[in-house]
Parts: C-alpha cells; sequence; structure tokens
C-alpha cells in the first residue's frame, strides 16, 4: 500500500538546524510520520523545546547541541546518534541562512565573512555527508536530504556567497547521489522558495505578492516533502532536486502578474 | 504512519493513458490514498484493458469507472472531463500518463512521423490540460499532474521528435502552472527514467537494454508502480506550495555528465 510507504514508522532522522523555522517543522512532521528525532542546531535552550515537541508526539529525541560549521561537532552529532539508536536511517542537512553579507557590495566582503558563509551553508552540509556515509553505508541503506534554495539555480543581485554555497550544496546532492547509488543510499535536495518565518519577513516580501501562486510558504508545509524524500516511497528518487516554492523557478522571465497576449 | 496530507479520500481523480502499465500504476497509487478514479483512454479497442485494470483497482473497495475514446481526441477528452464530474461527482485530480514513443533515424521520417509523435504525446496533453482545467477553473481549482520523460531534459539519437514532445510536455507544464497559480490549479510533472513496460526499448532490444544497465547508476529500470510516490506527493494536498516543477524518477541518472 503506498501510504504506507510514506510512513517512518521506527526510522531514526538526524535534523540539522532543528530548533527553528523549517528544521523545526520537518522535525515534528518525521515525529507524526512516526521517526525518532535527533536535532542538533547551536542552542540547546530551543533544541529543548523542539524536543518536548517531539515527544508530546510520542517520539524519542535526542538533543545534541553542535555548531555545523565544525566538523568534529557534526562527526560527534552523528556518533550520539548512532550510540542512542544503534543506526541513522535519515540525515536531514538543514542548517544554514545568517547571510550577513547579503546585500553587501563585493569590495565590502572580507575573507572572513565569505569562509564564514560558505562554513555555514556548503561546508556543514559536507561534513553531515561526510559523517553519516560510513553508517549508511554499514547499514546498506540511508536517505539524505540536503536543504539549497532557489539561489543555488540562479542568480541574485549582491547574493554572492549563498548563491555559490547553496550551488555547491546541489552539486554536492548530485555528486552523492551518483556515487552511492547502488548502495541504497539516496540523496536529494529540497530546494525551498520564499518561506516567511515571521512578520517582519512577511512584509519585506510584501505578503507573497511576487509568487506566482500568490503567497510565501508555511513552514509546516516543507515537512510532508522532506518526509517523502525521507520514505521509502522515494527509493527510486536520487539526485533530485524537488523546488517548493509556489512557481517560483517555473518562471523568471517575465514579471509575477504580467501577462503577455499577442493582438488580435 | 502516513500524514493525514498525503490522503486523497473524497477526491475524484481522472487517469488518461490508463491502459498502459503506467497509467494504470497511476491509477492504483491514487486508488490506495483513497481517491474515486476514472480510467480513460485515448486508443479505441482497449476496453479490456481498461476493464481489466477497474477490476484490480476495484478490488480493495475504491469507486472506479472506466471510459474508452469514441470520437476526435477534441471532442472526447471535453467529454471526459464532464464525465468524470458526472460519474465522482468532481474532478480534483487530472493525470496524463500518455505515452507514444518513436525511436528511429530523423533523416528517414517522414511527415505523418511529426503529426503521430507531436499528437501522440504532446498535442493530447495540451488538449486534457485544457479540458480538464476548463472543469477545473469553473469548479474553483484542481491538481495537474502530467508525466513524461527523462528524455524531456536531455537528448538521445533516433528519438528527435520524442525528445521534442516530452521537452514540450515540461514546458508546457511549467508555463499552465504559471498561468493557472492564482486560479486555484497546481501543475507538475513526472520524469520516468528508463521504463520496465512493453513500449521501452529497455524492455524489447536485448542489445540496447545491456548497454543501457551498466550506464544506469543502481543498474536498474524504473518498474512503472516506482512513480507512484511522486504521483501521491505532487496530487496531495502535501504539496500545496509546489506548482510548476517536475520530479524525476530515474534512479539519478539525470545527474551524470
Amino acid at each position: 500500500m503506498i501510504l504506507d510507504s510514506l510512513s517512518l514508522d521506527g526510522k531514526v532522522a538526524i535534523i540539522t538546524g532543528a530548533s527553528q523555522g523549517l528544521g523545526h517543522a520537518m522535525a515534528l512532521k518525521f515525529a507524526e510520520s512516526g521517526a525518532h528525532i535527533v536535532a542538533a542546531s547551536r542552542t540547546r535552550e530551543k533544541l529543548e523545546q523542539t524536543a518536548e515537541e517531539v515527544k508530546k508526539l510520542g517520539r524519542k529525541c535526542l538533543v545534541v547541541p553542535a555548531d555545523v560549521t565544525q566538523s568534529a561537532q557534526v562527526n560527534a552529532v552523528v556518533a550520539a546518534a548512532v550510540k542512542e539508536f544503534g543506526r541513522i536511517d535519515v540525515l536531514v542537512n538543514n542548517a544554514g541562512g545568517g547571510d550577513e553579507m547579503l546585500g553587501a557590495r563585493l569590495e565590502e566582503i572580507t575573507d572572513e565573512m565569505w569562509r564564514n558563509g560558505i562554513d555555514t551553508n556548503l561546508s556543514s552540509q559536507f561534513y553531515g555527508c561526510r559523517a553519516v556515509i560510513p553508517q549508511m553505508l554499514k547499514q546498506k541503506r540511508g536517505k539524505i536530504i540536503n536543504v539549497a534554495s532557489g539561489y543555488g539555480l540562479r542568480g541574485g543581485k549582491h547574493n554572492y556567497m549563498y548563491a555559490c554555497a547553496k550551488g555547491g550544496v546541489i552539486q554536492l546532492t548530485r555528486s552523492m547521489a551518483l556515487t552511492y547509488a547502488q548502495d541504497n543510499i539516496q540523496t536529494n535536495c529540497i530546494v525551498p522558495g520564499i518561506f516567511p518565518h515571521n512578520e517582519e519577513m512577511m512584509r519585506f516580501f510584501k505578503g507573497g505578492k511576487f509568487i506566482p501562486i500568490g503567497r510565501g510558504g508555511d513552514d509546516m508545509e516543507i515537512g510532508p516533502l522532506a518526509v517523502f524524500l525521507a520514505s521509502d516511497a522515494s527509493n527510486h528518487i536520487n539526485g533530485e532536486l524537488v523546488a517548493i516554492d509556489g512557481g517560483g523557478l517555473a518562471g523568471g522571465v517575465i514579471p509575477t502578474g504580467v501577462a503577455p497576449q499577442t493582438p488580435s | 504512519m502516513a500524514l493525514k496530507e498525503f490522503s486523497l479520500e473524497g477526491k475524484a481523480a481522472l487517469v488518461i493513458g490508463a491502459e498502459h502499465a503506467v497509467g494504470r500504476a497511476a491509477a492504483t497509487a491514487l486508488a490506495e490514498a483513497g481517491a474515486k478514479v476514472l480510467l480513460a483512454s485515448q486508443e479505441p479497442g482497449t476496453e479490456k484493458q481498461l476493464k481489466e485494470a477497474a477490476k484490480a483497482i476495484g478490488a480493495s473497495g475504491a469507486k472506479v469507472s472506466i471510459r474508452v475514446q469514441s470520437a476526435s481526441i477534441r471532442g472526447d477528452l471535453s467529454a471526459t472531463a464532464e464525465l468524470a464530474v458526472k460519474e465522482l461527482g468532481a474532478l480534483d485530480i487530472l493525470v496524463n500518463a500518455l505515452d507514444a514513443p518513436l525511436y528511429a533515424p530523423a533523416e528517414a521520417a517522414d511527415d505523418s512521423a511529426f503529426d503521430k509523435v507531436i499528437e501522440g504525446n504532446l498535442k493530447t496533453v495540451w488538449m486534457a490540460c485544457q479540458e480538464g482545467g476548463r472543469v477545473m477553473l469553473r469548479r474553483g481549482g484542481g491538481v495537474i499532474v502530467n508525466i513524461t520523460s527523462v528524455l524531456a531534459e536531455r537528448g538521445v539519437p533516433n528519438a528527435s521528435l520524442y525528445c521534442a514532445a516530452q521537452a514540450g510536455v515540461l514546458n508546457l507544464t511549467r508555463a499552465l502552472a504559471l498561468e493557472w497559480a492564482r486560479k486555484g490549479i497546481r501543475v507538475n510533472a513526472i520524469k520516468a527514467g528508463w521504463l520496465q513496460d512493453a513500449k521501452s526499448p529497455a524492455t524489447n532490444d536485448d542489445e540496447f537494454a545491456k548497454n543501457l544497465m551498466k550506464y544506469l547508476p543502481d543498474n536498474r529500470l524504473i518498474k512503472p508502480d516506482e512513480l507512484g510516490g511522486a504521483l501521491l506527493y505532487l496530487v496531495s494536498p502535501a504539496a500545496a506550495f509546489v506548482t510548476g516543477e517536475s520530479i524525476a524518477v530515474d534512479g539519478g541518472l539525470l545527474c551524470r555528465v
């Protein structure tokens, strides 16, 4: 039955950046689908809140504070997960963001800003993949879900580090997919569009009027896509990018709301 | 357990191309998730296949109806979309599982090859989207999924027309998605990899299959029912923020250089 294949009953999923936004939403939807969660992010306090919510859904949640720009800390998350649960079915490389240089002119970006940004948004996902692969090879199964962005596929004015890092995430996904296809490890990539996490972002994005579908995404909407890519229902999907963006990437050559018409 | 967002309980779905393995597998997945299904075929003389499929799918208790083309493509598709509303009470989901491959050298093809391949793979999908879309617009919305191929993204020798038609379906999907984005209709596509089905050269040409198998990232063909997960995700409320997108079910093939 197809609905059974969408269940995550008893699976173990590591989610980075699980304390807020999309990572928090994915943790809750994974738990609702039956998975136990290993929640990682920098601040223990916020992670504990996620853990409370996961436990309310009847699943276990292991909290492992970690700075994903430090590979030793990422390795420690994976080791803690294996120690607690004996296996890892899913890794979601979600942590990222914090683009302090967005909008900065090229010449204003320091080496340090650049490296920090690439570490946060690209190296972190490489560290996660590298840390989890030996365990998944041992199990002869696994699912890796990387989180990219529309900027990984298209450019943005004054948007250098983030576009480069997310483009790198997409290429990491593809090469992982080809390398481990025969080991029953699928690596895929979620490409989120605009998800205004709060009122301020909602105002900034003008309520989503530039998005074809006419609104931004709700954080919880990312959950089912991640669940699908973590489940047996996607066992033959590998190296694929799935955009969840209200139609944004389907277009882009004319402004939203404009429709050309040949004169009659 | 499966999230409630994946359920199609109470939804009405029309699957065009249900006489073939891919369409039948699509209809099976939809019914398993709770949808009522109308199985339609654009090929006269396929009643037997549809009846067999309806019996198998209906065995689990799902409501299933069938319809085989009886007029011109245009008239038939219009009538079929209306029939879905009459028989199932609505038209929430339309799946176009049409596939008419032609593998032959370009220099040898005559004009009838162009018409045949473009009609069988692209024109019929366009008309089905139009007719299904009209009904959905009238009724306040719906979801369309067009099942195309990895050939929509890449070239293949001896398949110029087929590649062009599939690329046409993919970009038709994107353009319609944008046109109907604020009218309640989501339009997405599935790009199937090399399929294990009767029409595929991977199944009926041993030499080609042998070479291909080594090249595939996981050394196996896609079974039609393996498209079901992507289909269910795209048509279900789980994908409410997904439109104009396509999901490849190809084991990673499109990642290759």
